[in-house]
């Protein structure tokens, strides 16, 4: 890759980033964008205390019994924090390859890789190094593993022309394949009982932070959103990416290195997802089970959009997807509801904020 | 500098901040999701909550495994008025489980059902952090010392399925018989081995195709299984699963014939249905309770691997009503049968039992235990399909 950015030529004008607005103008819109969030989450909640009601349920106790059981609790908060880890690595891995115009779908299954790869090294290394060292191998495994499943579908659409949102789809079912063999046959503990794994040695465990039942994969999480966040916005890297999601063939006339920019991108959300396997293995799971990470990659994607691929954002989002989560617990054990229920209040909220988000971008344009 | 150094740099600098990261925090300990025993322990575990808890892994209506314990639950209810039921459906087996039976415990909870073979992991670990609550496991066998406050306990499963094996026999025209099953594990490798056993009893011809579909409740991966077992010309089909709808739809609509589990479904199978084996838990759920209120679950029974079957008690797997397919002579032999197993010499694996790959697996005479056909790896000879282990 070239050091700077070739000079633009005439013919070929660069992407211009949008005018920073002047302070007065953003606070307006700031109100106003205020104003669309408390509309659009306010409206999702009201249309699902329509649904409690007709479930013959009070919402105002519902959501009192949810809020109290959520965030009046410490192991709630704990178990939130605990959750939102690997959710927010994941988001990152969608994050990335959006930025260069790419759907990165396959989260679910890179998390699968990147958690096999874990406990592959973890299997392999035994108690013969330290915890710690055993630690940052499994997360290098994990990376790399999930950068490669990712890459799969990085060349494909470089070679083949394959579209890689369908690529990094089917993919997951693979990886789903991949975890069932080696659970069956040559990574079963127990032969009779139901396929799994055996346990992470000790030692490699995540370690918790004190006082709490948190283990250090949400500290992982928030660098790496930094660390995004700073590739994204303040490097040459971060850029290019952002003018090939533009218009990649603008790019091209620009000069970029479009193919190498896409696979890169596609490499590096593969890698965090793989990192999320890692952490959630290492963290909370400690055993591959059929289910391993069921849900973690398209939960993150969808929170992913919920913060419009913006790396920042994605902490709250994942946040908001993990306390839903820990809350539908309190719908069913307080009100008795179907299990069922919290997806559709996660779904309404989802629908109601990318509605908001199309509305901004209208205001805008 | 270059954008790829700049990302090496800003690799090396995720590295170096992991490394201080991990360095910065207290060691790991092997808890789970412990949020601290609660209550003392003076009192004897399982006495003195506001609630029982009952936590499943599929949907409560599923025509199947989850429906029977919601039943269970519902029984609960009316028996013990003093007593909240929480129930919480869709609990997967991972730590989401410990995660829900510690909220369960934060409602009032001293007595909790896990209810799913996976949940195992999650109510020991629970069970440890909260020496006051019993955790009590539906099906599975904890192989390892049982905690003071822990045991599992389920039905000898492989019985009934020894007689509906029996009805399947005698009704297929084919000889060959198909079984939708999760996991290689002990309890579903007896089902499969007593059904067929039970189908050789009366037609030596008959043999049973296995297909594993890796999940308790996958309606699209059963679909995919029952179609494939169609085409290769069974014409009964059984199942574990936990949700038993989409097979016995199947079934029913390509004319094959259906021997239900779990639940009774003979109302999605009017023409096909033989019977089924169904759980019936009212009765040991309560009696599980009421031995835990009165502080006597220490040492009881329950506080054990309990397994209850025709030989030594009530049975809650019992046989679903016949379908008109079933004539008077195979419910005699089923009767027949259902009394032999009764008695002590009664099994549906009294020796010789032949292994699929020819070697013996129980000698001529022998009378397996519970607890021995508890640990079955290996199929007999007439069921088809390899047992991955």
């Amino acid at each position: 890759m070239t050091t700077t950015l070739p000079a633009p030529r005439s013919e070929a004008p660069l992407p211009v980033a949008p005018p920073e607005a002047p302070a007065s103008d953003r606070g307006a819109r700031l109100a106003q964008a205020t104003v669309r969030w408390i509309a659009a989450l306010g409206g999702a909640f009201l249309i699902f205390s329509a649904l409690l009601i007709s479930k013959n349920a009070n919402p105002l106790t519902v959501y009192t019994d949810a809020w109290n059981s959520t965030f009046a609790r410490q192991q709630s908060i704990e178990d939130i924090v605990i959750k939102m880890a690997p959710f927010v690595l994941a988001a990152l891995a969608v994050v990335v390859p959006a930025r260069a115009g790419m759907a990165n779908v396959g989260g679910e299954g890179q998390v699968i890789i990147g958690a096999v790869a874990a406990c592959g090294t973890a299997m392999a290394v035994g108690d013969a190094l330290p915890g710690v060292t055993v630690m940052v191998l499994m997360m290098l495994a994990g990376m790399v593993a999930g950068a490669l499943w990712a890459g799969i579908a990085g060349a494909m659409r470089l070679l083949l022309k394959v579209n890689e949102a369908v690529t990094t789809l089917l993919l997951n079912y693979v990886a789903l394949d991949v975890l069932l063999f080696l659970i069956y046959q040559p990574w079963r503990a127990d032969p009779t009982g139901q396929p799994a794994t055996k346990e992470l040695q000790t030692a490699a465990k995540l370690p918790l932070l004190a006082g709490t039942t948190v283990n250090v994969g949400i500290v992982i999480a928030v660098i790496a959103v930094v660390l995004v966040w700073i590739a994204l916005s303040f490097t040459t890297w971060g850029f290019s990416l952002s003018v090939v999601g533009g218009n990649a063939e603008a790019a091209r006339r620009a000069g970029l290195p479009v193919a190498k920019l896409l696979l890169s991108a596609l490499l590096v959300g593969g890698a965090l997802a793989g990192l999320a396997g890692m952490v959630h293995f290492a963290g909370v799971e400690y055993k591959l089970r059929p289910g391993f990470g069921a849900q973690i990659g398209y939960t993150a994607f969808l929170a992913s959009w919920l913060a419009r691929h913006k790396p920042i954002p994605v902490l709250l989002a994942c946040f908001v997807f993990a306390a839903l989560t820990v809350a539908g617990d309190s719908l069913q054990l307080d009100a008795g509801l179907p299990a069922a229920t919290v997806n559709i209040l996660t779904g309404l909220i989802l629908i109601a904020v990318l509605g908001w988000t199309t509305s901004t971008r209208k205001a805008n344009s | 500098m270059s954008a790829r150094t700049r990302r090496l740099a800003a690799f090396t600098g995720a590295i170096a901040a992991l490394a201080v990261a991990l360095s910065s925090c207290s060691a790991a300990s092997s808890g789970g999701g412990g949020g601290g025993a609660s209550g003392s322990d003076s009192s004897e575990p399982g006495t003195g909550g506001t609630a029982v808890g009952f936590i499943m892994v599929g949907p409560k209506d599923d025509f199947g495994y989850n429906q029977a314990v919601y039943d269970g639950s519902e029984i609960i209810k009316k028996k013990f008025p003093d007593l909240k039921v929480i129930t919480a459906e869709n609990v997967p087996e991972d730590d989401n489980a410990a995660r829900t039976m510690e909220q369960m415990i934060d409602k009032g909870a001293k007595i909790i059902f896990a209810t799913s073979y996976g949940h195992l992991d999650a109510a020991v670990q629970v069970a440890k952090d909260h020496p006051d609550v019993v955790v009590i496991q539906q099906g599975n066998t904890i192989t390892d010392t049982v905690e003071p406050n822990m045991g599992t306990y389920f039905g000898t499963v492989y019985e009934p399925m020894y007689l509906a094996g029996i009805a399947a026999g005698k009704a297929t025209k084919s000889d060959k018989l198909g079984y939708v099953y999760a996991f290689p594990i002990p309890q579903t490798i007896a089902n499969i081995n007593a059904f067929e056993r039970g189908a050789q009893s009366v037609n030596p011809d008959a043999e049973t195709i296995t297909v594993s579909t890796s999940s308790w409740c996958d309606p699209a991966k059963q679909r995919s299984a029952a179609d494939s077992l169609l085409s290769q010309g069974v014409d009964v089909i059984t199942q574990h699963q936990d949700c038993t709808k989409t097979v016995i739809e199947a079934a029913e609509a390509k004319g094959a014939m259906t021997v239900g589990y779990h639940a009774d479904a003979s109302s999605l199978a009017p023409k096909g249905w033989i019977t089924g084996a169904v759980w019936n838990w009212g009765p040991l759920y309560t009696d599980i309770v009421q031995t835990i209120v009165d502080g006597k679950f220490v040492g009881s029974e329950y506080n054990a691997n309990y397994r209850v079957g025709y030989k030594t008690g009530e049975n809650p797997f019992v046989l679903a009503p016949y379908g008109k397919v079933v004539d008077a002579q195979t419910k005699a032999a089923i009767e027949t049968a259902k009394a032999f197993l009764s008695t002590a010499t009664g099994s549906p694996f009294v020796g010789p039992v032949i292994a699929q790959d020819g070697s013996i697996a129980v000698a001529a005479g022998k009378v397996p235990t519970y607890a021995e056909v508890d640990g079955m790896n290996y199929f007999v000879k007439g069921v088809i399909g390899k047992l991955s282990s």
